[in-house]
């Protein structure tokens, strides 16, 4: 071979443990220029040397999986960064920690706000039009969507409220009357909103229970879906036949 | 287990060095290979985003030169054209080529010759050219499998057409096994003798390099039997549960598809019965019928108790454990599912048929003694009105093999009555098994009353009284596999090709049965090996039997030989 590819940063396929996530986690090794990671050769034209085929691109909802996939990592990252906010947010410290509840949740909001907009690229990945690549289209978003399923295991709705201050009553009971209501104002927005999020990852949960393969099944065979494939492919031919006669 | 993870291994090789997203290319047969070792998700993290047959792969025409393909065919020409065909016009980037058994010289020639535009990047040969549905049990599913009960002047391009795909599925295990073997055959089975020697031929003379694999002390033992030897058990009825689902209701490459049965929910039309995948039907495949519903309904309890802790969500804590937990709930669901409806299904077939009253005949017919009582049996249940009439057959099949001897005008009227209460019944089917597996054609001593030894044992047997009257029957492959372990294995009915000897006892033994195995066979090698006597067993067949599919090969020849006469 005159070239070699060099594999992508190599996926930290954990291995399944008895009781743990049934689905496994693997990290594509799709290239993204969002990343940087050593020099490797893509495929050119030149690879197949004497020949006069062109290897052509790959068609473009390979890009939006690859953007997913970038997504999915960002969230990643940014998961870690709200565990530490967390940590940081519940040591006792000085001030009122109106910071720290800020930044956590700008954190989530941003989170949240990768997983939907991942989501609503992965339902764009199903809207194109029928065309042969459809199954690996609906194979590569069943892959995302479980790359996604793992991130939103990890994002349970940590937005506890931890501000519960202790309502303490002293002399200035009036003043302090106003600022417990306001108080109690703003717990109960913030409950509102983790209802919301609450609500919003039953949501995603159900629209990716759909993609999810249950393994042990007759869905997770080779040979089922080769005949699902055939009967629609057979299909197909005969609709076009009916259109075109 | 070794063919197993021999089956796995060449899969995971031929995925792993190849980056980026891929196609995987299957013919009819590979797919059966394939699925039952690898499984859709597994393929999904190799990157195999699409998973085409041949067939499919020559009538499209879309480019999808982004995807890397990797054929997994046999070698044949069929096959060969279809590579040639789109070696010439590639659909995708790179191209990767294994084979499941050994190419011809020729065929590497017609492949180099078409690969003009230098798609090709391997072509290598790996040898899973089986279907391994259990640790030890392998089939090759050969559709014509009623071939082997014709004699070779019936047909001879047939004959030689299904020997020549017993010996490459054979030399592709022990190639798999990295072992060459001794190999003994059946005496009496012309069939089972020509194997033999055209594994040998192919082992030690024609492919003799490609089998010179580091040898061992003691050489493994390929024994070639022939169905005919034991024609008893694929026609009785089985309790313990893999077999019994089989037998009741059919399993295809560890599939199965109860659409037949009636209606079911979408997700419930077809399950997978695989050790392997499946820890419940691992510890249960074995079991009897009535173990078996004390099981699940304990399994059923179980998971009462999770749904019930799941309904109880009262923090945030607990929702997010009942999140992490969903998976495996929703997999227990499905697998508990699966074996209630599986278990409901063959009641209600036992209960329709009568089989406990069937079978209990059956179980005496094959085991125990006394013609006149299994005459007074057999006709009381020809003249029951709720016997089916496959129940009828099988019980008449199984009175003729046992006492096809004794008191000919007595198997004369079961015979009529026989075909007077069956009008689907193909007269002279009872008499053409006769004459494939009656007791002139045996070699082994089916039921135990040949030699000394055997009719004490069973005298033995009967004194100490059954465990269950239903499962008193054990295969003839047990004696046999007995003798081996004790290196008794008679030279006189077994004897060995060329000059090779066997030294010793083996400790690999691989027993193909010409003809097809039975899940009760199988059960039997896997105790056997369960036992751990320093001899492990691995047993294979043309296909996997049960009654219904036994019959049809014997309806099937009977129809072939009787034209063939006509003519002749």
């Amino acid at each position: 071979m005159p070239w070699k590819s060099v594999r992508a940063p190599t996926s930290s396929s954990t291995s399944t443990s008895s009781g743990g996530p049934v689905i496994e986690l693997a990290n594509t090794s799709l290239l993204n220029p969002n990343r940087s990671y050593a020099p490797l050769s893509t495929e050119d034209p030149g690879n197949s040397s004497k020949g006069a085929l062109t290897v052509g691109l790959p068609p473009a909802w390979v890009d939006v999986s690859e953007e997913i996939s970038a997504n999915v990592q960002r969230a990643r990252v940014k998961m870690a960064e709200l565990s530490k906010a967390h940590a940081k947010a519940l040591m006792p410290s000085f001030g009122d920690g109106k910071e720290d509840q800020r930044l956590i949740e700008a954190l989530t909001q941003e989170i949240t706000g990768l997983i939907r907009k991942s989501e609503k690229k992965l339902q764009r990945l199903s809207a194109t039009g029928p065309s042969e690549d459809s199954n690996v289209r609906k194979n590569v978003q069943g892959q995302d969507g479980v790359d996604i399923e793992m991130n939103l295991n990890g994002n349970k709705s940590r937005v506890e409220d931890d501000d519960l201050d202790d309502m303490v009553f002293n002399e200035h009971q009036l003043a302090k009357l106003k600022k417990s209501e306001a108080l109690s104002v703003e717990r109960e927005r913030e409950i509102q909103q983790v209802v919301e999020s609450v609500n919003e990852l039953a949501q995603i949960m159900k629209d990716l229970s759909v993609l999810v393969i249950d393994q042990g099944t007759v869905v997770d065979r080779i040979d089922y879906n080769i005949q699902n494939v055939a009967t629609t492919v057979e299909e197909g031919l005969k609709q076009l036949q009916k259109v075109l006669s | 287990m070794v063919l197993v993870s021999a089956a796995r291994d060449y899969v995971n090789r031929m995925l792993q060095d190849i980056s980026g997203m891929k196609v995987l290319i299957l013919d009819s047969h590979t797919v059966s290979t394939v699925s039952v070792v690898y499984s859709q998700s597994e393929l999904l993290q190799k990157e195999v985003f699409l998973v085409e047959l041949i067939e499919s792969t020559s009538l499209s025409r879309e480019s999808m030169s982004h995807l890397k393909a990797v054929y997994f065919l046999q070698p044949t020409s069929e096959n060969i054209q279809h590579l040639r065909r789109q070696l010439a016009s590639p659909r995708f980037g790179e191209y990767h080529l294994f084979f499941s058994n050994i190419l011809k010289d020729t065929q590497i020639h017609i492949l180099a010759d078409s690969d003009e535009l230098e798609v090709v990047q391997q072509v290598q040969e790996f040898y899973a050219d089986f279907v391994a549905v259990d640790p030890y049990h392998f089939t090759l599913n050969i559709p014509s499998n009623h071939t082997y009960m014709l004699p070779a002047v019936v047909d001879p391009g047939n004959l030689q057409h299904f020997c020549d795909r017993v010996v490459d599925g054979i030399a592709a295990v022990f190639l798999a096994m990295k072992r060459r073997p001794i190999i003994r055959y059946q005496r009496t089975s012309d069939v089972a003798k020509r194997i033999a020697q055209e594994t040998s031929k192919l082992m030690y003379q024609q492919e003799s390099g490609l089998f010179d694999f580091r040898r061992t002390e003691i050489s493994p033992l390929l024994l070639v039997l022939d169905r005919s030897d034991d024609p008893v058990t694929p026609l009785l009825n089985q309790w313990t549960y893999q077999a019994m689902v089989h037998e009741l209701i059919g399993i295809q490459d560890n599939k199965v598809d109860l659409r037949s049965l009636g209606k079911f929910p979408k997700d419930q039309e077809e399950v997978v019965l695989s050790s392997e995948q499946d820890s419940f039907f691992k510890s249960n495949m074995y079991e009897n019928f009535g173990d078996i519903g004390m099981n699940i309904k304990r399994l059923v309890d179980e998971f009462q108790q999770a749904a019930k802790s799941n309904q109880n969500i009262q923090t945030i804590e607990d929702m997010a454990k009942f999140v992490d937990n969903y998976p495996e709930y929703r997999k227990m669901h499905g697998n508990i599912s699966k074996h209630v409806t599986l278990v409901t299904e063959m009641s209600k077939i036992v209960e329709e048929r009568k089989l406990m009253l069937v079978s209990q005949t059956e179980q005496e017919l094959a085991c125990n003694g006394g013609q006149v009582a299994a005459f007074e049996a057999v006709t009381n249940l020809l003249n029951n009105e709720n016997i089916s009439d496959i129940d009828r057959l099988r019980l008449v099949m199984l009175y003729a093999l046992r006492y096809e001897k004794e008191s000919p005008v007595q198997l004369m009227q079961l015979f009529n009555k026989l075909a007077s209460r069956s009008p689907k019944y193909k007269p002279g089917l009872v008499q053409f098994l006769l004459k494939q597996a009656g007791v002139d054609k045996r070699t082994g001593d089916l039921y135990g009353n040949r030699d000394f030894l055997n009719i004490a044992r069973n005298m033995a047997r009967g004194l100490k009284g059954v465990e269950n009257v239903y499962t008193q029957h054990q295969p003839l492959l047990f004696q046999t596999m007995e003798s081996i372990t004790k290196g008794r294995l008679r030279d006189v009915d077994y004897p060995c090709i060329g000059n090779h000897f066997q030294q010793g006892r083996p400790q690999e033994v691989v027993i193909f049965i010409v003809g097809g195995t039975t899940y009760e066979e199988s059960r039997c090698v896997a105790l056997q090996n369960a036992t751990n006597s320093g001899t492990r067993f691995v047993l294979g067949g043309s296909v996997v039997l049960n009654s219904k599919r036994f019959l049809k090969d014997l309806e099937e020849a009977q129809r072939i030989a009787r034209s063939s006469t006509s003519v002749v």
